[in-house]
């Protein structure tokens, strides 16, 4: 589903900039220079945030511009990694420990330094054996015409991909949805704005 | 502006952070009463008989003032129904609507969702169904901008009827009219 088959929903964007000379060479490094990257640690808790091939989200490299440039559109994705305990199996495991704990040291609670202690050890161990949640969204970007899409319409992916892209290109991707088409009639958007509500109830006898 | 954040202006721009909610609610139910009205018939500035917009097969209506649908009408021709009709008539206004749109010989389905009316489940004409990436995309953005295109075009048309006159003074009755099925009674 996205930009080559299926249904299409996008958050569409003007992008705010001069695209430089040279720019096919220049986001070759740019691109890669802000590449999806698998963190180092397998215990690593927090997001980790990149660009990766629209075509598969383990291809992260960009030096071949045939795989994400045609013609005037760049095509790419951004990839969205975190791995996290569920809650339920860290509470069910960490009392399974404590209970041990105080059978083992003959006292009837553990005191905090050790339960915390406890659910760390057990935090990092259940890490290891997680599969993060990878999550990814195309970008198609209309370099000639100065727009880009998208595809998702949450807040949250959203100022991800804006972060990024100004990251990484230095150009400002601004939200832009149909309403903006008004305001290229002069004052035709503010007299809309200022036309008051429609209410129909009452109207109709 | 830093690196790591984004500022306001690239949060919002130009006319949507300009236009209240009700701009998009005015604009779906217009859409609606004319899709009736007219059997779907639109004219837009492209010197080729304009497009055909129908309300297709999903209607989401909300109270005024509220965020979130309080009504969602699906399945065949929704808008028809008079239980979608009463709604209006009792204050609810649209809040997303699905429409089929035709320009040409092309057929598309679509849904204007939220008050920045995003373009979301758009369901393109199958010009390439398969191919190598480069044929399909180029052809599928230039669907995707055509829609864009006539959604735009809608909007311009409707822009343009309600800052007259008009609009509270003869299209307003008329909605009222239509959305309490006076109308129908009145033609039979």
């Amino acid at each position: 589903m996205g930009i080559l088959k299926g249904a299409l929903s996008v958050r569409r964007y003007r992008v705010i900039g001069e695209v430089p000379e040279g720019f096919r060479d220049l986001w070759i490094d740019t691109l890669n220079s802000h590449q999806f990257r698998e963190p180092q640690s397998s215990t690593h808790k927090g997001e980790v945030v990149g660009w990766a091939q629209a075509h598969n989200l383990l291809d992260t490299d960009f030096t071949d511009l045939n795989q994400w440039l045609y013609d005037r559109y760049a095509y790419f994705a951004l990839r969205v990694d975190k791995k996290a305990v569920p809650a339920k199996l860290l509470r069910a495991h960490l009392q399974k420990r404590l209970e041990a704990w105080c059978k083992a040291n003959n006292r009837p609670k553990a005191p905090a330094a050790v339960r915390e202690e406890l659910k760390e050890t057990l935090e990092m161990e259940l890490l290891q054996k997680c599969l993060p949640r990878v999550q990814t969204w195309e970008v198609l970007w209309n370099v000639n015409d100065g727009w880009a899409v998208f595809t998702n319409d949450a807040e949250l992916p959203n100022e991800r991909f804006q972060k990024l892209f100004l990251r990484t290109f230095g150009l400002r991707a601004v939200p832009w949805s149909p309403l903006d088409e008004l305001t290229g009639t002069e004052g035709l958007a503010e007299a809309v704005a200022a036309a008051g509500t429609t209410d129909l109830r009452g109207r109709g006898a | 502006m830093s690196d790591e954040g984004i500022d306001e202006g690239s949060r919002r721009d130009g006319a949507t952070e300009l236009l209240p909610p009700h701009v998009s609610a005015d604009f779906y139910l217009w859409l609606w009463w004319k899709s009736e009205e007219e059997n779907g018939k639109f004219a837009i500035d492209d010197g080729r008989g304009g497009v055909e917009v129908y309300i297709d097969d999903r209607i989401a209506l909300r109270s005024t003032g509220e965020e979130r649908p309080s009504a969602v009408l699906t399945g065949e021709s929704p808008a028809t129904t008079p239980e979608a009709r009463a709604a209006v008539a009792g204050g609810k206004v649209p809040r997303d609507i699905r429409l089929y749109v035709r320009r040409d010989d092309r057929d598309y389905h679509v849904t204007l969702r939220g008050t920045r009316v995003s373009i979301a489940q758009a369901k393109l004409p199958a010009q390439v169904k398969s191919g190598d990436v480069a044929e399909v995309l180029y052809d599928r953005m230039f669907l995707y901008e055509e829609l864009h295109w006539i959604v735009a075009c809608l909007l311009r048309a409707f822009a343009a009827v309600r800052v007259t006159a008009a609009w509270r003074e003869d299209l307003v009755p008329r909605m009222a009219r239509w959305a309490t099925l006076d109308e129908a009674r009145a033609g039979g």
